[in-house]
């Protein structure tokens, strides 16, 4: 099987994915279990997709090298926890990180 | 008042919306945009053609499966194997395609069909939160496609540029961040219903211990896991 064939039929196989249940939605109603499952999607994905980019950045680094993720992750966690304004996690989270990366480096 | 003269304010309206989309979008292409050089490099670096590399862009659209891809076909991988692996770590297409499914049936199969191409992680998230307002579900899918129309126009090209210029990539500002935090910022308000919560906090939990798993299956186990708890949480309120 050729280079290009694979890369085809992954493209292919991720498109038929993404249609799947766009289309399917004519045929048939969503059952009512997967309509209620679905609206548990974005959470669910937003939180397992957080959790395991801020693991990757922190799993086997020494304590120090961890902490300014980890002091950034609370500060982002905090704020927008006490504001309710999502933007703030970037807002506040990245300058956090900044600062404690250089703090750690001097 | 005649249809032409009401086409303009609404052709206006679906214009502001697809640039409110756009705007939606740009946290995400902070993180997003050195991950496409990234593997815009490891494309040139690869045992195959940069345009095969590149070609992963517009064909998979989709970042962990088009690492996979490029890699195993560097290292060799029987074609099956890696046509298998990537398709797996893109299973939560599916998942994604439902959720957007209710939003979207009213539309004709040739837009749900050219939506559907433009689903993945960072134009779900938006395009979801713009959802999940009420209002004009027209409007929503301007927002939505002018969202994802700049990631996937940005993605392309940051593979181009990655397979032509090499990895210069700013680490100090450590941009592999942007898009934890911002999903972290996307997440603590919907901690507030408890079936929601428990999905979130399930997930998270699940993704910790799942990142060990490989082939990138984890992100998949942790997303059912939180739907599974959220799911229980909600039948037991019935």
């Amino acid at each position: 099987m050729s280079v290009w064939l694979v890369i085809g039929l992954i493209g292919l196989g991720s498109y038929l994915f993404r249609i799947s249940m766009v289309l399917l939605i004519d045929r048939f109603e969503l059952p009512d279990r997967m309509r209620t499952a679905s609206a548990f999607v974005a959470p669910a994905a937003f939180a397992a997709l957080a959790v395991s980019g801020l693991a990757t950045q922190v799993g086997g680094a020494e304590a120090l090298e961890a902490l300014p993720v980890l002091g950034a992750l609370a500060a982002a966690l905090a704020a927008v926890y006490v504001t309710g304004k999502s933007y703030l996690a970037l807002l506040v989270g990245m300058p956090v990180l900044w600062a404690l990366t250089a703090v750690m480096a001097a | 008042m005649s249809a032409t003269t009401m086409a303009g304010p609404r052709l206006a309206a679906h214009h502001s919306d697809a640039l409110a989309g756009a705007r939606a979008m740009l946290p995400w292409l902070a993180g997003v945009t050195p991950f496409g050089l990234v593997i815009g490099v490891s494309a040139a670096q690869a045992d195959i053609s940069t345009f095969a590399g590149w070609l992963t862009g517009p064909l998979i659209v989709a970042g962990s499966a088009q690492i996979a891809t490029i890699e195993l076909l560097h290292a060799g991988a029987a074609p099956l194997v890696i046509v298998v692996s990537a398709l797996i770590i893109n299973l939560r297409l599916v998942l994604y395609s439902a959720a957007m499914a209710g939003y979207w049936r009213r539309r004709s199969r040739a837009w749900r069909m050219f939506a559907g191409y433009l689903l993945i992680d960072p134009s779900f998230a938006v395009g979801i939160a713009r959802y999940e307002q009420p209002g004009d579900r027209r409007r929503a899918d301007a927002y939505y496609v002018g969202g994802a129309v700049l990631l996937y126009a940005t993605w392309f090209a940051a593979i181009a540029a990655g397979a032509l210029l090499g990895a210069q990539l700013p680490s100090v500002l450590r941009l592999e961040l942007v898009i934890p935090l911002f999903l972290v910022g996307e997440v603590v308000p919907r901690l507030r219903e408890r079936a929601t919560r428990r999905a979130a906090l399930t997930a998270a939990a699940v993704a910790v211990p799942a990142t060990a798993v490989p082939l990138h299956l984890g992100l998949i186990i942790a997303i059912v896991a939180g739907l599974g708890a959220g799911l229980t949480r909600a039948e037991g309120k019935r």
